[in-house]
């Protein structure tokens, strides 16, 4: 089953196109990374996908149901979104056990407080933490209560947008491999926003250059790694990291 | 390299006074820049990579306060200089560039009379002359249409040209040293590697030294000549670019570099991230600031912090970890 179905997905704000007819499919259980520079669109489809954007037009299928962007409540239970800041997306006042309740109590579930524990432990939180503000927390630790956080649904499509940028090398190093392995036990698929290409590469199958709103290219990790991408584009920015670190 | 450094900084301690206490950003970092150099401080937020520069200008803000240590500049101490004297420095001598390119220009003035203004206040030369050479240094920098640019607001300049805009503002007065604190990372990656190139270029066509402030262990592999690596407000290791990639010594820097991911070596397999978190500066650890995290910790890394173990003159290589000692215990595959 397909995951994600994007057709012919063009985005505006206001009258101004920032998508031209965005074509991709995932897989289910596949991890898919949308790179590109700011401004190229992939955060903008992004938020076509998690709804908080519905003035696109064409076809978005998410596990082989049709969107309408006017009515989504369904669709939210099986998507959540990881954010860039894990300042900025944590409530300040509330604590770690409120924040991690509150996607329980829009989507009426009913819970006696196992599944926060469930989900710390999951995201390598100590149960300590439960009661703390995020102010408390270090940047990767909150970064690990926001994934907690899309996880207490049990969504099956996790959509991040560059989820590790705000962090230091060695604490993305941490969350790049959380989310690895919570891929593996809970068997999502990904959608990653990211600008850069070594962490597309180390989380995803296959990833799509963006440039100015439009797909260039669509190729598999192995593509990537062996240096075999084809746009011109797509080997600009390949080649801005090869040359990183001397490598 | 036998001639005196341009800047030779010793001991340098600097601490912010809070509410909570003393928080002691700079520890007592010692490093030397040369003439014509590129030097890269790297480090994670908090290590005190940007304090040390900003205590070296005396820019800090009124908290913050440089202890004890010395910046010989030329032979002058910056840290006894008096307020004209350092005013007369900063932007002569000295230039500093910062992260975001948007908020240290100002928006109401067009990019040409924000240079004019500063080469004006710096010497004693007519408008017009600062004017033709506010259009060098835009072709210098490799702005476009550099004359009819002047007129322009910096909201009317991508984020590129406008760190582009401000490298040539620091140039206006022929700097001997520059200092560029994470001057790419508010950039798109292929433009961060154009703004570096041209540093580059410019560096070495004007023979200036230039200190290359980073979070971005990838970005400074291409253009720097030696790398000081900071943690917890101490200087951990230095040696010339290639060779700290090749053999870093320090256990900080080899768990920084193995914590990178790199398109060329991921083949599925886990990254390596550094156990634990950076150290709160209110109450450092009494010895080495890393020991907490360090898988090779000793006994002696609780109670001392190590000194700097000389490991080989001809890269410039000195690291600052007990492991390096006569008596320390061999380590696995140490080729030193």
């Amino acid at each position: 089953m397909t995951a994600i179905d994007l057709k012919d997905l063009t985005i505006s704000y206001s009258s101004v196109p920032v998508v031209h007819g965005a074509n991709f499919s995932v897989a289910d259980g596949e991890s898919f990374a949308l790179v590109g520079e700011s401004g190229s669109g992939k955060s903008t489809i992004l938020k076509a996908i998690s709804g908080l954007n519905d003035e696109w037009t064409g076809e978005i299928k998410l596990f082989g149901e049709k969107i309408d962007p006017k009515n989504r409540t369904d669709i939210s239970r099986i998507t959540q979104m990881v954010f860039q800041d894990p300042y900025g997306s944590l409530h300040p006042r509330k604590t770690v056990d409120t924040i991690l309740n509150e996607p329980l109590a829009i989507h009426g579930i009913k819970d006696d407080g196992t599944r926060v524990l469930e989900m710390l432990s999951a995201v390598g939180l100590d149960k300590r933490y439960r009661f703390r503000y995020p102010h408390q927390m270090s940047g990767g630790q909150r970064q690990r209560v926001a994934i907690a956080r899309a996880l207490m649904i049990k969504p099956k499509l996790l959509l991040l947008d560059e989820p590790t940028s705000a962090l230091d090398v060695s604490v993305q190093a941490e969350i790049l491999n959380l989310l690895k392995k919570l891929r593996k036990e809970q068997n999502l698929t990904f959608l990653l926003v990211t600008h850069d290409l070594p962490v597309a590469s180390f989380l995803c199958d296959r990833l799509a250059v963006m440039k100015g709103g439009e797909i260039v290219e669509i190729a598999s990790r192995e593509q990537m790694t062996k240096g075999e991408l084809k746009a011109e584009y797509s080997n600009e920015l390949l080649g801005v990291h090869a040359q990183k670190l001397g490598a | 390299m036998t001639q005196s450094p341009l800047l030779k900084v010793r001991d340098l301690t600097t601490s912010f006074f809070t509410s909570r206490g003393e928080v002691q950003a700079v520890r007592g970092v010692d490093f030397d820049i040369h003439a014509g150099e590129v030097l890269g401080i790297v480090g994670e937020s908090g290590s005190g990579k940007s304090i040390t520069c900003m205590s070296v200008l005396r820019l800090l803000k009124n908290n913050g306060r440089t202890i004890k240590g010395t910046a010989h500049f030329e032979g002058r101490d910056l840290l006894e200089l008096s307020e004209l004297e350092m005013r007369r420095l900063r932007g002569n001598d000295v230039a500093m560039i910062f992260q975001d390119p948007m908020t240290s220009l100002n928006p109401t003035l067009t990019v040409g009379e924000q240079i004019i203004e500063t080469i004006i206040a710096h010497k004693n030369i007519s408008r017009s002359a600062a004017r033709e050479r506010v259009v060098e240094l835009f072709e210098l920098v490799k702005i476009p249409e550099a004359a009819s640019r002047l007129g322009a607001y910096p909201h009317e300049f991508s984020g590129g040209m406008r760190q582009r805009v401000m490298i040539a503002m620091a140039l206006s007065c022929d700097p001997k040293l520059l200092i560029a604190d994470e001057p790419t990372t508010a950039l798109d990656v292929t433009i961060q590697r154009q703004i570096l190139l041209l540093l580059k270029e410019i560096q070495s066509r004007l023979g200036m030294a230039i200190i290359l402030i980073t979070h971005d262990l990838g970005v400074i592999a291409e253009v720097t000549d030696r790398i000081l690596v900071m943690y917890g407000g101490t200087a951990m290791e230095t040696a010339n670019v290639h060779h700290l990639f090749d053999k870093p010594m320090h256990p900080y820097t080899q768990g920084l570099l193995a914590s990178v991911p790199n398109v060329n070596n991921i083949d599925g397999e886990k990254l390596k991230p550094i156990p634990g978190s950076p150290p709160d500066m209110l109450r450092p650890p009494k010895g080495c600031p890393f020991m907490p995290r360090c898988d090779k910790a000793m006994e002696i890394c609780v109670t001392t912090g190590a000194p700097e173990f000389e490991i080989d003159d001809a890269q410039s290589h000195k690291s600052r970890c007990w492991l390096h000692h006569p008596d320390a215990p061999q380590q696995k595959g140490d080729a030193a």
